[in-house]
């Protein structure tokens, strides 16, 4: 019997040296284990889309075709419809920048906007410097450019200046690409970047000469306290990503840029090789859709929503969650950020969790390397509040139980009870307890 | 023929996505040949929906808990509904880790040496002050720390120091109820697969897994390219004959019927030792199994008849 290698993927050996980074997961399965019917959703930061009325789209997409009929088909200019570009303007005033048309490019979503500014910014080997833990779509963004990423901690006032400004010092001027920040409700840590940090962020930068990329997907969904103006308000060399995923529907994928001309030069003809240009028909809808007043309407609709359900995952992690476990605050977006002692590793509790029906998101899944086991995101965004109080039962239910068995195994001296604290050094243990 | 075949796959298990990869390639082969297939994810309405289609027989493309420890076997019984693979006993002994490597090593076939914890025995009555003795137990580190009720690896960790042993069980402890500590055999991993034919079991060529990262885990089962497979396994003859013999009797041993996968791994020296026995193959484009059949000249749905009709057979 002659011995015949199996091969399965004929290409493989080709592919190149960056792909190594992408692996199937168990993770990623136990999620899949998650879609069977009555498992509730505490992992996925998707927006409640079931509340944009159909007739308001329906409408807009009407109207579309009515009065942009063929542009709205063809292919349009790389930079996006100027008629979009002017709505975003009148957005962005509303938060207190002040832009002319000519300064925005639209994207494909502000995931879109990541992507073009690594591939326009980092070399291999290149430094990003983010905060920690961060959004885990940029960092699929940014490692496919193979940067070394440095994570800051955050406290309850986000990313903290001290440690930003020891980092900057060791790096030295122009020592890292870009500064990338998600100011507000930050994605995982659901903290705000304070109005004083903010202006601190933009004397460092420029101290040491680094662009800031701010991404505010969630500014406009905050639930208490004033608005802080965007970092592009105080700087208007600061990069800002914008995105219609959460004031609109993430279906249209729809977002976009705003940076220095020098910087919108760059990132235009990358773009052009990426897409030639957005969907002109998706754009056209947007417009149509974010003229007259429904739109507002829905998403003060959407707002107050989110609003309850935050409010009702603050309330369960109350009521159920044990004494040594702090979570973060969340004054809008959509997560909240839960720190668990040191000892424990939250990706084998997700198997434990979806036994339970309810799901959540690892800590690990949002830094570089292999920080944050002892930390998850719960995201309530999409379930309704009795089922969010119910899936935050759960996790408690879980979570008693397996500090039980870490609790044995810390009195036996098999663990330590601070043998991870250095590695998971992460601050955002503030917020109310 | 014309049978109505139901395929039970998904379900609850943490294996459902493989569960319902195996499970689509199953229904498909099945309406290629011709069956009435009827494709079922386990939901609480299952046994409802089984009395209302009264299916001919059940194939069982499910993986895990309640697919592979006798759970669902138990119910087609009662349903009187003849189901594929191996019956209540069969399956709930071999998905016990613990308890078929001690049937096993009983029997005098080799398994690593092993312990077992059970999360019990951490909680109720201090077992991990005893930690220290493990290593020893066992004959010595690097050992596989993994979940004695669990498929595709998951929870499974390679422990190369002594320190790293807490952090392993309480990892395959979060996957379930017990763990066992198994010495690790530095060899070449095979699986071999065992069909009932007419004329008794018949032993399938082995199949080796060489994972790029060297742990056979369930990153390297699934993505593509992670692991080299080769059918059959570079063995020597006389190993191959032997470990043919081998997956036979554990085949026998369980009381497994129609098939089984017997996971081993071959050391150095060309000795066999057999990690675990499957009793609900996967199905997929990489499984073992099929790569298995499909090396013997069994063609994927041949393969799917085969285990079907064997099912049907048993009809009362």
């Amino acid at each position: 019997m002659g011995t015949a290698r199996v091969i399965f993927d004929r290409w493989d050996g080709m592919y190149a040296a960056a792909m190594s980074e992408v692996r199937s997961s168990a993770v990623r399965d136990l999620f899949a284990a998650a879609s069977r019917p009555g498992v509730i959703s505490l992992s996925g930061g998707m927006p409640d889309v079931r509340r944009v009325p159909h007739d308001a789209v329906q409408r807009a997409v009407r109207e579309a075709m009515a009065h942009d009929g063929p542009s709205a088909l063809q292919y349009g200019s790389s930079s996006g419809r100027v008629q979009l570009r002017s709505t975003i303007v009148g957005l962005m005033g509303e938060s207190g920048v002040r832009l002319s048309e000519d300064d925005i490019i639209v994207t494909a979503g502000a995931q879109q906007g990541l992507d073009l500014l690594a591939k326009v910014f980092l070399d291999p080997g290149d430094v990003v410097i983010c905060e920690g833990p961060t959004y885990v779509g940029a960092l699929q963004a940014f490692s496919a450019y193979r940067p070394r990423i440095e994570c800051v901690d955050m406290d309850e006032h986000g990313m903290r200046m001290d440690l930003l400004e020891g980092l900057l010092r060791r790096l030295g001027p122009r020592g890292a690409k870009f500064i990338y920040t998600i100011p507000n409700f930050q994605n995982p840590g659901g903290v705000t970047l304070s109005g004083e940090r903010r202006r601190r962020l933009l004397e460092l930068a420029q101290e040491y000469d680094i662009p800031v990329v701010e991404d505010d997907p969630y500014g406009r969904l905050r639930y208490e306290g004033g608005h802080i103006l965007p970092l592009k308000a105080l700087d208007p060399d600061v990069i800002y990503l914008g995105t219609f995923s959460k004031i609109f529907a993430p279906g249209l994928r729809l977002g976009w840029m705003a940076a220095p001309r020098p910087i919108l030069a760059k990132v235009l003809p990358v773009k052009q090789a990426a897409d030639l240009c957005g969907s002109s028909f998706a754009q056209s809808v947007a417009e149509h859709y974010m003229t007259g007043t429904t739109w507002r309407r829905v998403l003060a609709d959407l707002t107050r929503t989110y609003h309850e359900r935050r409010d009702a995952m603050l309330g369960a992690l109350e009521e159920h969650f044990p004494a040594d476990v702090a979570w973060t605050h969340p004054e809008g977006g959509f997560f909240v950020w839960v720190t668990l002692p040191g000892y424990v590793d939250t990706r084998p509790l997700l198997a434990e969790a979806v036994e339970h029906g309810v799901t959540f998101v690892p800590g690990t899944d949002f830094y570089p390397d292999g920080r944050g086991a002892n930390s998850l995101r719960l995201a309530f965004c999409y379930e309704e509040p009795v089922q969010i109080a119910e899936g935050v039962r759960r996790i408690a239910e879980v979570l008693e139980d397996t500090l039980q068995l870490y609790r044995a195994f810390a009195a036996a001296g098999a663990i330590g009870d601070t043998r991870r604290a250095p590695e998971a050094a992460t601050a955002l243990t503030g917020g109310e307890r | 023929m014309n049978e109505k075949i139901a395929v039970l796959m998904g379900g609850r298990s943490l294996e459902r996505e493989v569960s319902l990869r195996s499970g689509e390639r199953v229904f498909g082969a099945l309406n290629e040949l011709g069956y009435r297939a009827l494709a079922l994810d386990v939901t609480p309405d299952l046994v409802e929906t089984l009395r209302r289609e009264r299916p001919d027989a059940v194939y069982i493309a499910l993986h895990g808990k309640f697919g592979e420890d006798g759970t669902v076997q138990e119910a087609l019984e009662f349903l009187g509904i003849p189901y594929t693979g191996p019956g209540v006993v069969a399956s709930s002994l071999a998905w016990d880790k613990s308890l078929s490597k001690r049937l096993l090593a009983e029997a005098g076939i080799p398994t690593p040496a092993w312990v077992t914890f059970t999360k019990d025995a951490f909680k109720e009555m201090g077992a991990a002050t005893a930690l220290d003795l493990v290593p020893a137990a066992v004959g010595g580190l690097p050992v596989v720390v993994k979940p004695t009720k669990q498929g595709s690896a998951l929870g499974l960790t390679k422990v190369e120091t002594a320190e790293g042993l807490a952090d392993a069980l309480l990892t395959a402890l979060s996957f379930g109820d017990a763990a066992l500590v198994e010495k690790w055999v530095d060899g070449v991993e095979i699986a071999v697969s065992v069909l009932d034919g007419p004329d008794g079991p018949e032993v399938l060529p082995p199949v080796e897994m060489v994972a790029k990262s060297g742990l056979f885990d369930f990153s390297a089962m699934y993505t593509a390219g992670e692991t080299e497979y080769y059918c059959p396994a570079r063995l020597d003859a006389p190993v191959q004959t032997e470990v043919m013999a081998l997956a036979a009797r554990c085949h026998t041993l369980l009381g497994c019927r129609d098939v089984s996968r017997c996971d081993m791994v071959v050391d150095g020296q060309g000795r066999p030792f057999v990690l675990e026995v499957n009793t609900n193959p996967g199905m997929t484009e990489v499984s073992l199994l099929p790569m298995a059949a499909a090396a013997a000249g069994v063609s994927f749905p041949e393969l799917v008849d085969r285990l079907v009709r064997s099912a049907h057979g048993r009809r009362k």
